[in-house]
């Protein structure tokens, strides 16, 4: 049953996604390992890890949307959970470190010794297994969704107010993750990372390995995202987003149906930020800036909301305009990204992908429809 | 500040002075107005006056040259001369003969102090203050004391300080014996007390007097009596000597030092919580000039100002570059630069906030998510502005004369800033209802919140109350940034420490009340400090922003949360 | 109408609401009404603007808790223990005054999403559409005429349509009770008479509520009429016995 609802979210459009992922994961690895050095094909060593980082931050926006676009849950508290995720990542790789850390000690990790702690605490236990570390990534950003919106949901906390307690969430984490006795290194982080399943992090190989996983990845999330769209539970969720009390009176309980969404975003979120750690080398408190979560959103919102391909496209292209700039011109970044910001919500509030399909495409039969809904049914400020 | 006419009055705890937020919230503010003039007119603390210097040339000057000379009796003579002459400038130059330190320049007869330097010594004249020169070692000699000098010292300096005309110079002199005292103390302090008709200066006499018996070998009741004394005058000085007391004391005295221990050791701790309600009173503060101006485009609009935050920012840096124009134009009014800079940040924000409501806000009504979004994107166009313009370091404003400096009631440090800025706090916040109550500008206000269309077609023109609105908001966010660049450090990261706190604030209180907010800031801020001393400022934070969310959760609509069916719909 | 309600709870008619009253900051919107629906049964709330129509609306459906008073359904089931959702799947459906449709779904979508079916989340996601429903579908859309409009956007109807595309959903979910606010605003002529008969034809096989400001039309569906008044029953009978009341007319036109 659960394969055929998956087969559902391979339709037409997902399939070209999907297949240029594939491809991507073969063909990016498959030329930086294989092709000389000074090939014009090859992708050199410095972009292999910088565009899984764009992929990990594609997952993250498509994990948002499937929330914002779809269900109308406006989360500021994105970065929260794909932090947590790479946090669990980050526990994993510390623990890989063994002995071979500057003090040397077996059991801790460096920041412990430090610490003058003598022992692992209890919840830093098991992540020297693959398997469980991998686990937590998604059940520890799972767990605080599910039991932040259970609260929230129940509650029919909505709109604007949800957005702002989902900023304190994270901001709260910030701060607690910035104490050095929560054990998670404080300010620095975790970092120094040696081995992940035996291979060097910094090798070649590993590199390309973790670009494949991260774009197969995307493809899976995409395929759960667009299988859980396409479902009549999307439509409910479309339901939901633009007339919420409506769904009751159906029977339905939004409450569920938003919760459902927000753990198996939050999920996908914790699976991005396990993939990017290995790949940048580093997680720390900054990962749960309040801005961070911020601009995630204008990812999905320059790439188009309401769509699954949008926040991709979205992601890329901003992070890719940000390297871009940052380098170039580092005192135009803000203005840019915050330019950006005030036109797509006063002039393309739908995103690229709108803008393009508000255009006639060859062979493409114009969509007369104004989404008068999703403007219309926005939760008006007494609300 | 006001001076006090007896600046040696006792100082006492305040009666009537809230020690919690459960007071209503109306007396509440009258009240504490009315402590803190009550507090300012008890605040002066018994400084030693300013005397002017001993005259080099004069009788003063010529008896200080004669210490040298003759036999200790004779010298000794000269030192009761000394103190006859009344003169309390007299007595740093005793203490340094009783330390030993007062040196003779053979050469020219000149009394010095002396710092070595290499192999010699630079000299001070100690009746000028100047230094006279670098001498060889040789060249100086010490003016050697013994015990019936030292005697003859001490009695000098309590009859120049314990005996002074003056009931500050009197009520300091005794205050600083309070660690020192001892046996022998008492002769002194007794003649002084046959002598001393001021109560207060008196009763502060007496607590040394009670410390010096306590130290002595004094019969039990004698000792009990001191005891007494001692507890009542309470304070962390008094624990410390009733502890190190406690090894010597009889069994007879023991159990009541025990008791006087405990006793202090409560009322200490019960003034800790007192400060840091202070401390929480202080934050909350802050909250609330942050907080109010989001009060009235969140709640009475229902606009989210992401740049909120920009703009007490940008109050902040007008407040900076009033200063900077004063220190450069005009130094004397920099007493005044607060004066300058309030009117001119209010105007300089809600121009700002008028300009973002008409460029971009007014084309999202009613979709709050994405004017969330346009904002957030114009704080960081602004943020790097200012950092463009200004550059990203930390810029100094400096705190007027009247708004430096601290004082103490009962077991309360008070700094002058943090007072005055929750003065401010609570006259804006006056200002502010004042406006929205009884203004046309507040009930036009109110009228297009309620029923935007219903308004418009009275003939209210809801765009340009929409923009008033909004330009008021802002510029109190601006009026905030001049108070925070009192206590903060100004730089373009300034408002974002803000704007969640703010939101924080508001949606506790209860959205589109703003005595909700008010309640809501104070709470969230003495709830904040007072969780401080257990858990650490991090992690209070954190609890606060959990305590937050949760009750947002169970309440979604505030601490003052409207009722009725226009709500719900 | 008898006024003496019946002892034992499986003697209780279909609706049944006893000296229900609710106010809102002091204002009594609801005050001890009391209101009995037979199974079966097709009743029509009229009365002005405040009288309480909606407010008892909300109060059947959940959306608002009475301060006083018991509402029971079918006998047994106490609606004032229960939330939207709940009440919706014990059979009770409505339509708001203000068409509320899903305005970006497809016409066809709106109804799926009413069909009667499984309400939790894991069986939305696993759904497929039987024979069954795409029938009944079907059905819906030849009654409420909108067949020829079922790929299009819900927002792209004009107001009648939507009115009928909300009744279809109501359809779609076939509850016991149908609760229809306004039905006929905004409509023609026409589409008023159309209305007609496709509500005495649900009456058929459902219980209904209609509150309605038309007299032309309550006239028209020719059933029991209930005036409310000041949140209380002012009159009930025939439209022409609570029409001829004295303290109706006075209410209606003033003193």
């Amino acid at each position: 049953m659960i394969s055929q609802a998956l087969l559902r979210g391979l339709n037409g459009k997902a399939m070209w996604v999907v297949a240029l992922l594939v491809a991507a994961a073969i063909l990016v690895p498959a030329s930086n390992l294989l092709l000389p050095a000074g090939h014009p094909l090859r992708v050199p060593n410095y972009l292999v890890p910088l565009m899984g980082k764009y992929l990990c931050y594609a997952m993250l926006a498509l994990a948002l949307d499937l929330v914002w676009g779809y269900c109308g849950i406006l989360s500021l508290g994105h970065g929260a959970f794909f932090a947590l995720g790479g946090y669990a990542m980050g526990m994993y790789l510390m623990r890989q470190i063994g002995d071979r850390g500057v003090y040397g000690n077996p059991d801790l990790p460096d920041f412990m010794v430090f610490l003058n702690w003598d022992a692992l605490p209890w919840y830093w236990q098991g992540f020297d297994m693959f398997w469980f570390a991998m686990l937590m990534v998604m059940v520890v950003p799972g767990l605080l969704a599910f039991v932040f919106g259970w609260f929230a949901f129940r509650s029919r906390v909505t709109g604007v107010y949800l957005s702002i307690i989902t900023q304190a969430m994270t901001y709260a984490l910030l701060l607690a993750f910035f104490r050095n006795d929560m054990g998670f290194g404080g300010n620095n982080g975790l970092t120094d990372f040696k081995d992940i399943l035996g291979a060097s992090v910094q090798a070649g190989g590993t590199r390309a390995a973790l670009f494949a996983a991260s774009a197969l990845m995307l493809a899976a999330a995409f395929v759960v995202c667009s299988a859980i769209v396409n479902s009549k539970l999307g439509k409910l969720m479309i339901a939901v987003r633009d007339a919420e009390s409506r769904t009751r009176f159906l029977g339905f309980r939004p409450e569920y149906v938003k919760l459902f969404a927000f753990v198996v975003s939050a999920v996908i979120a914790g699976i991005a930020g396990a993939l990017y750690v290995p790949q940048v080398g580093i997680i720390n408190p900054g990962e749960f800036a309040p801005a961070n979560s911020i601009e995630v959103v204008i990812w999905a919102a320059v790439g188009g909301r309401g769509s699954l391909i949008g926040p991709i496209i979205g992601a890329i292209l901003v992070n890719v305009m940000k390297s871009y700039f940052t380098v170039a011109y580092p005192n135009l970044w803000l203005f840019a990204l915050g330019g950006m910001f005030v036109f797509v919500t006063l002039f393309m509030p739908k995103g690229i992908v709108g803008f393009l399909s508000g255009r006639r495409w060859p062979g493409r039969p114009a969509r007369t429809t104004t989404d008068a809904g999703l403007d219309t049914a926005k939760p008006s400020p007494a609300e | 500040m006001a001076a006090s006419l007896d600046p040696g009055h006792r100082l006492r705890p305040l009666p009537n002075c809230p020690s919690g937020t459960s007071l209503m919230i109306r007396t509440f503010a009258a009240r504490w107005l009315a402590c803190l003039a009550l507090g300012l007119l008890f605040s002066l603390n018994g400084a030693y006056a300013q005397e002017a210097p001993i005259d080099p040339a004069g009788p003063v000057a010529d008896l200080v040259r004669q210490l040298p000379d003759g036999s200790y009796r004779d010298r000794g003579a000269v030192i009761g001369e000394l103190a006859a002459t009344g003169d309390s400038a007299l007595v740093p130059l005793l203490r340094t003969l009783e330390a030993g330190e007062l040196f003779l320049l053979t050469e020219t007869g000149a009394i010095v102090t002396i710092e070595p330097e290499g192999d010699e010594v630079v000299a001070t004249d100690v009746l000028t203050g100047e230094a006279i020169g670098t001498f060889g070692e040789d060249a100086v000699e010490e003016i050697r004391v013994n015990n019936l000098i030292r005697r003859e010292v001490r009695a000098a300096v309590s009859q120049l300080t314990l005996m002074s005309d003056s009931p500050s110079v009197r009520i300091a002199a005794a205050r600083e014996m309070f660690n020192g005292a001892n046996a022998d103390s008492i002769p002194m302090l007794d003649e002084a007390l046959a002598q001393e008709d001021n109560e207060t200066v008196r009763a502060v006499m007496e607590e040394v007097r009670a410390v010096a018996v306590l130290r002595s070998d004094a019969g039990p009741d004698e000792t009990a009596a001191a005891v007494d004394t001692i507890i009542e005058r309470g304070g962390r000085q008094a624990l410390g000597i009733l502890q190190a007391s406690l090894g010597s004391a009889s069994a007879d005295v023991a159990p009541a030092i025990e008791a006087g221990i405990a006793r202090i050791e409560r009322n200490l701790a019960l003034w800790g919580v007192g400060q840091n309600i202070w401390y929480g009173l202080s934050l909350g503060s802050v909250l609330l000039l942050a907080a109010i101006g989001l009060a009235i485009t969140f709640g009475v609009m229902g606009v989210i100002n992401m740049a909120h935050g920009e703009m007490v920012m940008l109050g902040a840096y007008t407040t900076y570059v009033v200063q900077e124009i004063i220190r450069n134009a005009a130094p004397g009014l920099f007493d005044y630069s607060l004066a300058f800079a309030l009117p001119l940040a209010f105007l300089v924000t809600a121009l700002v906030g008028i300009a973002i409501e008409r460029g971009v806000i007014r084309f999202l009504y009613g979709r709050p998510l994405e004017t969330l979004l346009a904002t957030w994107g114009l704080s960081l166009i602004i943020q790097q502005a200012v950092r463009t313009i200004f550059g990203a370091s930390n810029r100094e404003v400096g705190n007027p004369s009247w708004m430096s400096g601290a004082f103490e009631v009962g077991g309360l440090a008070i700094t002058n800033n943090r007072l005055w800025i929750i003065v401010f706090s609570l006259v804006v916040f006056a200002v502010l209802v004042f406006v929205m109550k009884k203004t046309a500008l507040g009930l036009h206000m109110r009228a297009v919140t309620q029923n935007r269309r219903m308004a418009s077609s009275m003939g209210i023109r809801t765009p340009w109350v929409d923009a008033m609105t909004f330009g008021l908001g802002s510029g109190v966010a601006g009026l905030a940034g001049v108070a925070l660049s009192q206590i903060s450090n100004v730089s373009p990261n300034l408002g974002q420490g803000y704007i969640i706190d703010s939101f924080m604030v508001v949606v506790f209180g209860g959205v589109g009340n703003l005595w909700g907010t008010l309640v809501g800031a104070f709470t969230l801020g003495v709830f904040n400090k007072l969780l401080e001393p257990h858990t650490g400022a991090v992690l209070a934070k954190v609890l606060v922003l959990v305590a937050i969310i949760l009750f947002i959760q169970k309440r979604p609509r505030g601490l003052f949360a409207l009722k009725g069916r226009a709500v719900e719909a | 109408m008898t006024s003496i309600a019946p002892a034992r709870a499986e003697d209780r008619p279909l609706l049944y609401l006893d000296g229900v009253s609710v106010s809102f900051d002091g204002f009594r919107a609801i005050n001890n009404l009391s209101l009995y629906l037979e199974k079966g049964e097709m009743r029509a709330i009229i009365g002005p603007n405040g009288a309480g129509k909606t407010t008892m609306m909300d109060i059947i459906t959940g959306k608002t808790r009475p301060d006083r008073g018991d509402v029971f359904f079918n006998g047994t089931i106490d609606l004032t223990q229960h939330d939207e959702p709940a009440i919706a799947t014990f059979g009770i459906g409505r339509k708001f005054q203000k068409p509320t449709v899903f305005e970006s779904h497809t016409v066809e979508d709106n109804l799926l999403l009413a069909m009667k079916g499984k309400r939790s989340v894991v069986a939305q996601f696993f759904h497929v559409s039987s024979r069954h429903e795409r029938e009944a579908l079907d059905g819906i859309l030849e009654t409420i005429r909108l067949t020829g409009r079922r790929a299009d956007q819900a927002a792209n109807l004009s107001h009648g349509q939507k009115q009928w595309l909300e009744i279809g959903m109501l359809l779609a979910q076939d509850p016991k009770l149908l609760l229809i606010d306004e039905p006929v605003a905004g409509m023609t002529d026409a589409e008023t008479e159309e209305t007609v008969r496709l509500l005495k034809e649900i009456a058929r096989d459902h219980s209904v509520i209609v509150v309605e400001h038309d007299m032309h039309f309550v006239r028209e569906l020719g059933v029991k009429v209930t005036c409310l008044h000041e949140g209380s029953v002012l009159s009930e009978g025939t439209l022409d016995h609570v029409s001829n009341d004295s303290r109706v007319i006075e209410v209606y036109l003033g003193r």
